[in-house]
């Protein structure tokens, strides 16, 4: 499939290579060469250099014969103008946007993004991915990773083990049949910065970072299993009150349980935006990183803290600080992915990672067909799929232990009409189950041939 | 011809609207036999319409330095000068009354006052006619004003939403964009409010005659109601053949005086969230709900719940007492409640009047025809108080609202409470003034606060025993209509109309 990426800052350039590594025909198009050539240089892609919205820039990146468009660059004018050439000039079938402000969302979602008028087929929005990522990030506490899948109806947990956790060095088989009620399943773990799918004779250890597969209603219950206690968060501290703060603000102030929102934000002008955008959210108007002013949030008393502020550093900062002051958790958002690894060094309990919430959806749209669900892992190490298993496919018709999963390949859940199931060896696939996959990014191409389901949608 | 008419001093115009109206109380008089009032009135209609057809065949030429100010110039000048055209016909009418009477009688009408030197029962229904007529013209003149002259100059409680420095432009009109002549914008409020405010006073008159009340009273009623003068003929509202079906009348239309945003006006934005998000009107519920726990819900903690078969009826009849007279004296109208002697009873509290006192201080909405400091001006002080509790907890917070909601809490609040001090030193200094004249110190406060809120119907109900205006020294009473146009045309505007004249020589 012949795929052009307009703009190849951090989202475009993550997509690009998901895409490159399979085995697409990917043009990145952006106005800084010097960008252009480094992509060119490191990734299997070509490059054309210029104004991504020039219609003749389009065509020499080949959009005559393009599948798809995904516009991210910086400005979302730029991004909609675009997919409006790809449209008009070239028709191109497929157009995804990403749309960063909030007043267009608004519209965007109501009725302007019919493809006969503004011609997007998908708007993505960083801030409000991430503004989800933050509220699923909040809701389980104790887990460094969460995504919602199957409707709601089904997570995954990142879970970090400690030295207390009581499940230790015990094969999974024997945890199985040790909570067999438990309908939650260990689908990855990451050992010494290596992921991998365990197979039932393994153990998990101290340090391990596991991924955990559970129906909705055993979260709480999983989590307890592996160590972890669940506290109700009713103080929450905000840092940043841009449109992530600001959509996390909102959508907690909606919650039905009240919550006690703070919010500090260090721009007067943002500051009074929200403060006039929230009703019971108290807005403070000053720097995160001053101790005075963290006191004044109670910052002591507060069960979590998010540092969404658009500095990397004055986050992870601020995380560190409202630890040390008291704070039960702490949340970081990081744009750089090399800040990553001090995470864990610095005592921040998770960290949201916009690039790998935006590339994880632009990922769920390409990946259209009967993919519903695909959720990126570590840095694009695995995926988590969810499909629905259509009648042409391998899987229909068999036993789970029948089916010749690759090595890295594990089931995390099977889903039968609307009912999630946990995974055994007897439990028969049929067409129309939907079944979650977690599959390293090497075995891709292989769970997609089990799927019949290929990156052509067509 | 109209814009010939709008080229004239506004004084003279409004000068000829006196004469014009003459006629009314002519024709009721012809229409009744009294004959010789009727005549009184017809030839005071002439006079004045030859008078002010000179005035302004000598004026037609009349272009003012800074019209925006001259026009403020002729709304004081109105208030000052008009009561001296409305005591012609008047002083016909009744030659045996003192000048002093006759224009603190006019004066009180005309600001909407309704204060009232004279016995019902002395003058004709043609006279209370004419009262009415006088209270309802004021009241139409200060609404118009509020629109067309005191909103451009940011004043008369629009200093407060807008939070520029009253008797200042807003920058945008005086430098990119011509401002509209205010002759003009004079003429288009006028269009835009007449219809209104006669079709309401039409509908309340209607309303009171299906309710049993002889058109005539229903007549002077309405007008009072709508003006919130609060004028009665000869029988007061509350002894009205209209009985309670009046005063539910009256008291829905007490709701024109609460808040602007109620008047179905073309141009008067509205309020977002619906009539009931106003400020004015939330606010205005509150303080009612406040004076019922005050009155008639302190009865069952205080005044020991007497347990007799009437106690029902009584406890209606007291409820309905204390939110009709309540409303009535917070829009400054005056109006009181044929139940307010069981009310105040039931209530056990002595002086209710006293509580009377505060409501009419608070006052209406602000660009209505009540009086008051106004309720925006409390709502923003109210805002603002509790700000600043908030910021004691948080003291970097941000105030949320909006960039208007925030201006009410910081500039909107100084500037009312610039007026509110004005509002209490007036007050100060008019009991000094009255105390001087011999009047005793507990009647000057109540008469004080009477005149300067408009609302003249306190004397009797303010204090333990009724103070009668007639009693009064001569000098009292012009003491008093004077304040009275003082507290009409809100002690600001004036400033603003005064200080800068004088000042810069």
């Amino acid at each position: 499939m012949k795929v052009i990426i307009c703009g190849a800052g951090q989202v475009g350039w993550q997509i690009a290579r998901h895409l490159a590594g399979e085995k697409n025909d990917v043009t990145l198009v952006d106005v800084n060469p010097e960008l252009v050539r480094r992509a060119t240089d490191t990734l299997d892609v070509q490059g054309v250099v210029g104004f991504a919205s020039y219609p003749d820039v389009l065509e020499k990146a080949g959009a005559r014969d393009a599948d798809m468009l995904i516009a991210a660059t910086h400005s979302d004018e730029v991004n909609m103008v675009t997919c409006q050439v790809a449209q008009v000039a070239f028709n191109i079938t497929r157009k995804i946007a990403r749309i960063r402000a909030p007043n267009y969302l608004g519209a965007l979602y109501g009725d302007l993004m019919n493809n006969d008028r503004l011609a997007i087929d998908v708007v993505i929005s960083p801030e409000r991915e991430v503004a989800e990522a933050a509220l699923q990030r909040l809701a389980a506490p104790a887990t460094f990773d969460t995504e919602s899948f199957m409707g709601g109806r089904a997570q995954l947990l990142g879970i970090q083990l400690d030295e207390d956790c009581p499940v230790l060095n015990t094969p999974l088989r024997q945890l199985n049949e040790l909570f067999s009620t438990l309908r939650a399943i260990v689908v990855g773990v990451r050992r010494d910065g290596r992921l991998f799918a365990p197979d039932p004779g393994d153990q998990l250890l101290a340090e391990d970072q596991i991924y955990v597969f559970s129906h909705f209603e055993d979260v709480t219950r999983a989590i307890e299993i592996f160590g972890k206690k669940t506290k109700k968060q009713e103080r929450i501290v905000i840092v940043g009150g841009g449109n992530v703060g600001l959509a996390v603000a909102r959508a907690l102030e909606a919650r039905s349980t009240r919550v006690h929102t703070k919010i500090i934000e260090k721009d007067r002008a943002v500051a009074e935006a929200a403060a006039d955008a929230l009703e019971r959210t108290i807005v403070l108007h000053g720097d995160g990183m001053d101790t005075d002013l963290l006191m004044e949030a109670a910052i002591d008393r507060a069960d979590a803290i998010l540092a969404v502020t658009d500095d990397d550093k004055t986050n992870l900062l601020v995380a560190v600080r409202a630890k040390q002051a008291g704070c039960q958790m702490t949340i970081a958002l990081v744009n750089d992915p090399t800040l990553a690894p001090l995470i864990a060094p610095l005592d921040i309990d998770a960290y949201i990672n916009p690039r790998a919430t935006t590339v994880s959806s632009i990922l769920r749209h390409i990946r259209h067909g009967r993919v519903r669900a695909v959720y990126s892992i570590g840095d694009a190490e695995a995926e988590m799929i969810e499909a629905q298993v259509l009648s042409t496919s391998p899987l229909s018709g068999r036993l789970v232990r029948d089916i010749e999963f690759p090595a890295g390949v594990l089931v995390g859940a099977v889903m039968k009409a609307e009912r999630v199931l946990k995974p055994t060896g007897d439990l028969r696939i049929e067409t129309g189950d939907v079944i979650a996959l977690f599959t390293m990014s090497s075995d891709v191409p292989e769970v997609e041939r089990l799927l019949q389901v290929s990156i052509d949608f067509f | 011809m109209w814009a010939r008419l709008a080229e004239l001093p506004l004084l003279v115009v409004l000068l000829a609207v006196v004469g014009a109206l003459a006629f009314i109380p002519a024709i009721h008089g012809l229409a009744v036999g009294d004959y010789a009032v009727a005549r009184d009135f017809f030839y005071s209609a002439l006079i004045l319409l030859i008078v002010t057809g000179m005035l302004g065949l000598a004026t037609v030429a009349f272009a003012p330095r800074d019209p925006a100010q001259s026009q403020l110039a002729s709304l004081v000048g109105a208030y000052l000068a008009l009561p001296f055209a409305l005591v012609l016909p008047w002083w016909q009418a009744l030659p045996d009354t003192s000048f002093v009477n006759a224009w603190f009688e006019m004066t009180s009408s005309f600001t909407t006052t309704g204060a009232t030197v004279y016995a019902p029962d002395r003058l004709s229904e043609t006279l209370h006619l004419w009262r009415a007529i006088s209270g309802w013209y004021g009241g139409f003149l200060i609404l118009l004003a509020a629109y067309a002259i005191l909103a451009p100059l940011s004043l008369g409680g629009f200093e407060v939403a807008s939070g520029r420095v009253p008797g200042r432009r807003s920058a945008s009109s005086t430098q990119s964009q011509r401002m509209a002549e205010p002759a003009q914008r004079l003429g288009r409020w006028a269009v835009r409010l007449l219809p209104v405010y006669a079709g309401l006073t039409l509908v309340l008159w209607i309303g009171l005659m299906i309710a049993g009340e002889r058109a005539t009273t229903a007549l002077i009623h309405s007008m009072g109601t709508l003006s919130t003068s609060g004028i009665s003929g000869q029988s007061a509202l509350a002894g009205a053949a209209s009985g309670f079906p009046g005063e539910a009348l009256v008291f829905v239309f007490f709701i024109f005086a609460l808040s602007r945003r109620v008047f179905p006006v073309p141009g008067i934005a509205a309020a977002p969230g619906g009539i009931m998000a106003d400020p004015e009107l939330r606010l205005a519920l509150q303080i009612l709900g406040l004076v019922l726990i005050t009155l008639f819900f302190r009865h069952w903690f205080v005044g020991g719940g007497v347990e007799d078969a009437d106690n029902a009826s009584e406890a209606l009849a007291s409820l309905w007492g204390v939110l009709f007279t309540a409303a009535s004296f917070l829009t400054t109208t005056g109006y009181v409640s044929a139940d307010w002697q069981t009310a105040a009873e039931w209530s056990g509290i002595g002086t209710p009047g006293m509580i009377l006192l505060g409501l009419a201080i608070l006052g209406g909405g602000i660009a209505t025809t009540a009086g008051g400091v106004k309720l925006l001006r409390i709502f923003a002080l109210l805002r603002h108080g509790g700000r600043e509790l908030e910021r004691i907890i948080h003291p970097s917070s941000v105030g949320g609202g909006g960039n208007d909601g925030r201006r009410l809490i910081q500039e909107g609040a100084q500037l009312a409470w610039v007026f509110f001090m004005l509002f209490a030193i007036s007050i100060a200094v008019l009991v000094g003034l009255l105390t001087l004249l011999g009047v005793s110190f507990e009647p000057a406060l109540v008469l004080a606060i009477a005149a300067l809120t408009t609302t003249g119907q306190l004397a009797e109900l303010g204090s333990a025993d009724p103070i009668l205006y007639g009693d009064l020294s001569a000098q009292a009473k012009l003491a008093l209509g004077l304040a009275m146009i003082l507290g009409r045309v809100e002690t600001l505007a004036l400033l603003v109309f005064l200080l800068p004249a004088r000042r810069r020589r």
